[in-house]
């Protein structure tokens, strides 16, 4: 168990800052995620992190020691990526056996080990089967199983999920989650999915363009973005002049469509907006309406399923608000 | 001291080194020597482009050019002509024993082409054996010496050059294309025409442009059926072996245009195919089309024909070689006399033949798979010079490197010439462009990430290439020994220049036989050549199967 320290860190491909001078610091036992658009630098560092990508300045540690000019199989990481990379080669208990074979464990303690690491991603009875008799997301548990089994200082999941449905990709996300709790081993899991990663981590640092926009809480970045693009990313959101919807200050504000009601069912001191519903689209347990202001904003606004509260297209009605669910951003 | 190389790079940059350090001393050090006899004068003190001008002064090498050119060409074009609708068939027709078919078609790629040059001649020579039985029905076929003879070996024996990537393409059109068209009211020929032909001529063309360079650089072909016609490589083999006085300068003057011709057929060749590079991604191999039963007699017929007919001259070698010879006379017994003739005389050459060939498949082994993945895997600095180097060999003809081989290693630090050792360097620097490639497609195949996690879960780049990356190129290296050893095995145009005593492989025997009129012993020895080479191939051929079945 190990805090990971990442300091003035930068990378250029060519003339891209792919990171730059990136300055993070991560708790022991930590799960913390690296999290934006692709091409925002995330990949490359959590690559530098695992040794796979040089570093053009600054340092990373794990808790007291340098790591970022040690070599790659030195690092004492495990490491989970996207395609899985599971050995074709090798069944799945010699997969999961590699890294242990490296670190020349005794036989019958190695057994012991792979059995346990097995039983704890559900794949008990799996060991002689070989990868291509398994599904994606069995793959992709002996991937976890092969990067757990060696108890690693660090947990790297570089996309674990992208290549699975998106049904698997939510149960996968608490197994992960609940295995690196129990387990306590400090992890850095990188996706592009905002949803993900309010979902696993602890806390999220969202980059954009080879810098951290926003280091948090999962909770405090989707309700405080502290930027648009954090705004944005973190999910649907109306940017707007604060004007336009009635509030007498010169700022961009974001609203969420989910802070919008309709007046009937708002507390008396909210804000009203007198509005056009535009479009209505019905998702099943949630219903998006886009509505026009008087003077011509579109805003998004997004409700429970509720039967006898659904406007028609072109109905004339009154939204209603909190104001301190506004974010100012600059 | 630390070394300034992060330590990612390091096992890359060793590999890349020792692979650039060995082409430079026997690749690109002989070439240089033979660049610098072609511009040096009589005395070798200074720069002049006096050899060049005379060489092209006389009509004679200038007729050089123009036949070797002019052969090549024409062979391209039919084998092209004649490959293209096979594949097709191939790839989209009912034919019965397409399994058997594309096995018996890939065999000439394995098959010393001189002995089929050589068959020929026994054949339809001016003494052959279909000759004299058409003459004595009053028919005369003509000679078959000369250009129509080459062009016609050079089509029965590189025609897989095209067939077998153009077999590929046509299965890897993506089948909705030809529906969009037949969608847009195209007709079945039409769209073949439109839509089809577009997307494999990428596939065409390089195969096309290997025959090519193929009947540049061959030797032992236009040296049994050229008589008279003067060739490209012969004659820089006849310059400086000669029976006259060797001439370094004048061979070196042929040995460069033939590698310049070369060169520029590759870089035309690159320059026209980087414009026309069509990416489709098939999902499934377009179905066999359906077609009237007249139809697909004639393309069964047709398939058939052409893939036996290049086979039909190594039959007839190994049946000759079982028959009775009186000098050059052929009588009809049965007889072991040939091999026994071949093998009492000297078992040498065929100890040397298998021990060159095991010690050439290996060197070119041990270079060609890390070179080719480090070239794959690190597009940096040294990774791509070497591979412009490594592809450079393809463009040398045997003949070409032998003469540089000579002229570099007889004297000086390194003297190689006069044993064993020069033959097997040579024939390594020769097949490593294939190693490289083979082993650089393989590489491509085999995900990054699986290194990453082996390194990641604690073994060094080294062990995780030993035990991840060379495990899943089993399959491939395994074929890569086996296509290196049977081509090694049958390798004449820089042997017949390289050996010297007690170092004569079986190549050299039938070559040697050949000039001397033992018809006999020049068929056993190409016999037991055709056994050589088939034997691995078979073996190979058995244990992937059973490989991929288990």
């Amino acid at each position: 168990m190990t805090g990971i320290v990442i300091a003035g860190v930068s990378r250029s491909f060519g003339t891209v800052r792919a990171v730059d001078n990136v300055d993070l610091t991560v708790e022991e036992g930590e799960f913390f995620t690296l999290l934006g658009p692709s091409g925002c630098g995330k990949t490359t560092l959590l690559r530098m992190i695992a040794g796979f990508c040089e570093l053009d300045g600054g340092e990373i540690r794990f808790g007291e020691n340098r790591i970022d000019r040690l070599s790659a199989h030195r690092r004492d990481i495990g490491m989970v990526f996207q395609n899985y990379a599971v050995f074709p080669n090798l069944t799945v208990a010699g997969n999961v056996a590699y890294g242990l074979k490296a670190r020349r464990i005794p036989a019958d303690e190695e057994a012991r080990q792979v059995d346990e690491a097995l039983a704890l991603v559900q794949l008990t009875g799996y060991g002689e089967r070989k990868p291509h008799e398994l599904s994606g997301g069995q793959l992709q548990r002996v991937a976890i199983a092969r990067a757990l089994v060696i108890r690693p200082q660090v947990l790297l999941f570089d996309e674990p999920l992208s290549n699975l449905d998106a049904r698997l990709r939510v149960s996968m996300r608490a197994e992960i989650r609940a295995l690196q709790k129990s387990l306590g081993i400090t992890a850095i899991y990188v996706t592009h999915d905002q949803e993900e990663a309010m979902s696993v981590s602890d806390r999220i640092a969202l980059m954009n363009a080879g810098r951290l926009e926003q280091v948090g809480l999962p909770v405090d970045i989707y309700r405080h973005p502290v930027s648009r693009f954090a705004a944005e990313f973190m999910g649907t959101t109306n940017l707007v002049k604060a004007t336009a919807l009635g509030l007498a200050v010169p700022h961009w504000v974001s609203l969420r469509p989910e802070a919008l009601h309709f007046a009937e069912e708002a507390p008396a001191g909210w804000q009203r907006l007198p509005a056009t519903v535009a479009r209505i689209e019905m998702l099943g347990p949630l219903t998006r309406l886009e509505l026009t202001l008087d003077n011509g904003t579109l805003i998004r606004m997004a409700t429970l399923d509720a039967p006898h509260h659904v406007p028609a297209v072109g109905a004339v009605v009154s939204l209603a608000f909190d104001t301190t669910r506004l974010t100012v951003v600059p | 001291m630390r070394l300034a190389v992060p330590h990612r790079q390091r096992l890359p940059l060793a590999i890349a080194s020792l692979g650039l350090l060995f082409l430079a001393v026997f690749l690109l050090y002989p070439l240089l020597n033979v660049f610098g006899a072609s511009m040096l004068d009589s005395e070798g003190q200074s720069f002049t482009f006096a050899n060049y001008t005379k060489m092209l002064g006389r009509p004679f090498y200038r007729a050089a050019i123009f036949n070797t050119v002019g052969i090549g060409a024409a062979a391209t074009v039919i084998t092209t002509v004649l490959a293209v609708p096979l594949a097709f068939a191939l790839a989209r027709l009912p034919i019965p024993g397409k399994a058997a078919i594309l096995a018996l078609a890939a065999m000439p790629l394995v098959l010393p082409s001189f002995v089929s040059a050589y068959a020929i001649v026994l054949l339809l020579g001016n003494s052959g054996i279909v000759t004299k039985a058409l003459q004595e029905v009053g028919l005369d076929i003509g000679s078959i010496y000369g250009a129509g003879g080459i062009v016609l070996v050079y089509t029965l024996t590189l025609y897989p050059y095209v067939l077998l990537p153009t077999v590929a393409a046509f299965k890897a059109v993506d089948v909705s294309m030809e529906e969009a068209a037949q969608g847009l009211g195209s007709s079945p020929a039409r769209t073949v025409r439109t839509v089809i032909l577009p997307i494999v001529l990428p596939a065409i063309l390089a195969g096309a442009l290997l025959v090519f360079i193929e009947t540049l650089e061959n030797f032992g072909v236009p040296f049994v059926l050229a008589e008279d016609l003067p060739i490209f490589a012969v004659e820089a083999f006849k310059l400086f072996i000669g029976e006259t006085a060797p001439n370094p300068a004048s061979a070196g003057v042929l040995a460069t245009l033939l590698i310049l011709t070369t060169v520029l057929v590759l870089l035309v060749q690159r320059r026209f195919l980087s414009s026309r590079r069509f990416a489709t991604n098939a999902r499934q191999v377009p179905p066999i089309l359906k077609i009237g039963p007249a139809f697909r007699i004639l393309a069964t017929v047709y398939c058939w024909s052409i893939v036996l007919l290049a086979l039909v001259p190594f039959f007839a070698i190994v049946v000759l070689s079982f028959l009775e010879f009186r000098g050059p006379v052929l009588h009809g017994n049965f007889s072991l006399a040939n091999f026994a003739t071949l093998f009492d005389r000297d078992l040498r050459p065929m100890m040397n033949t298998l021990v060159f060939a095991s010690a050439a498949a290996l060197c070119t082994t041990l270079i060609g798979v890390p070179v080719g993945y480090v070239v794959t895997r690190y597009r940096s600095g040294v990774a791509t010079v070497l591979d412009v180097v490594a592809t450079l060999p393809f463009a040398v003809a045997g003949t070409v490197l032998a003469i540089g081989f000579v002229v570099s290693f007889n004297s000086g630090p390194v003297i190689l010439t006069g044993g064993p050792l020069i033959l097997v360097l040579a024939y390594t620097v020769r097949k490593v462009p294939f190693a490289v490639r083979s082993a650089s497609a393989i590489v491509h195949q085999i995900d990054v990430s699986l290194e990453e996690a082996s390194i990641s879960l604690g073994r060094s780049p080294l062990q995780s290439f030993l035990r991840v990356v060379v495990p899943l190129m089993l399959g491939g290296i395994l074929s890569g020994v086996v296509l290196t050893w049977v081509t090694v095995a049958s390798e004449l145009s820089a042997t017949v220049v390289l050996y010297s005593g007690q170092w004569r492989t079986m190549t050299v025997v039938m070559f040697q036989a050949l000039e001397g009129g033992g018809a006999g012993i020049a068929t056993a020895a190409a016999s037991t050549l055709i056994v050589l080479t088939l034997i691995p191939v078979v073996l190979l051929y058995r244990l992937l199967r059973r490989y991929e079945l288990g």
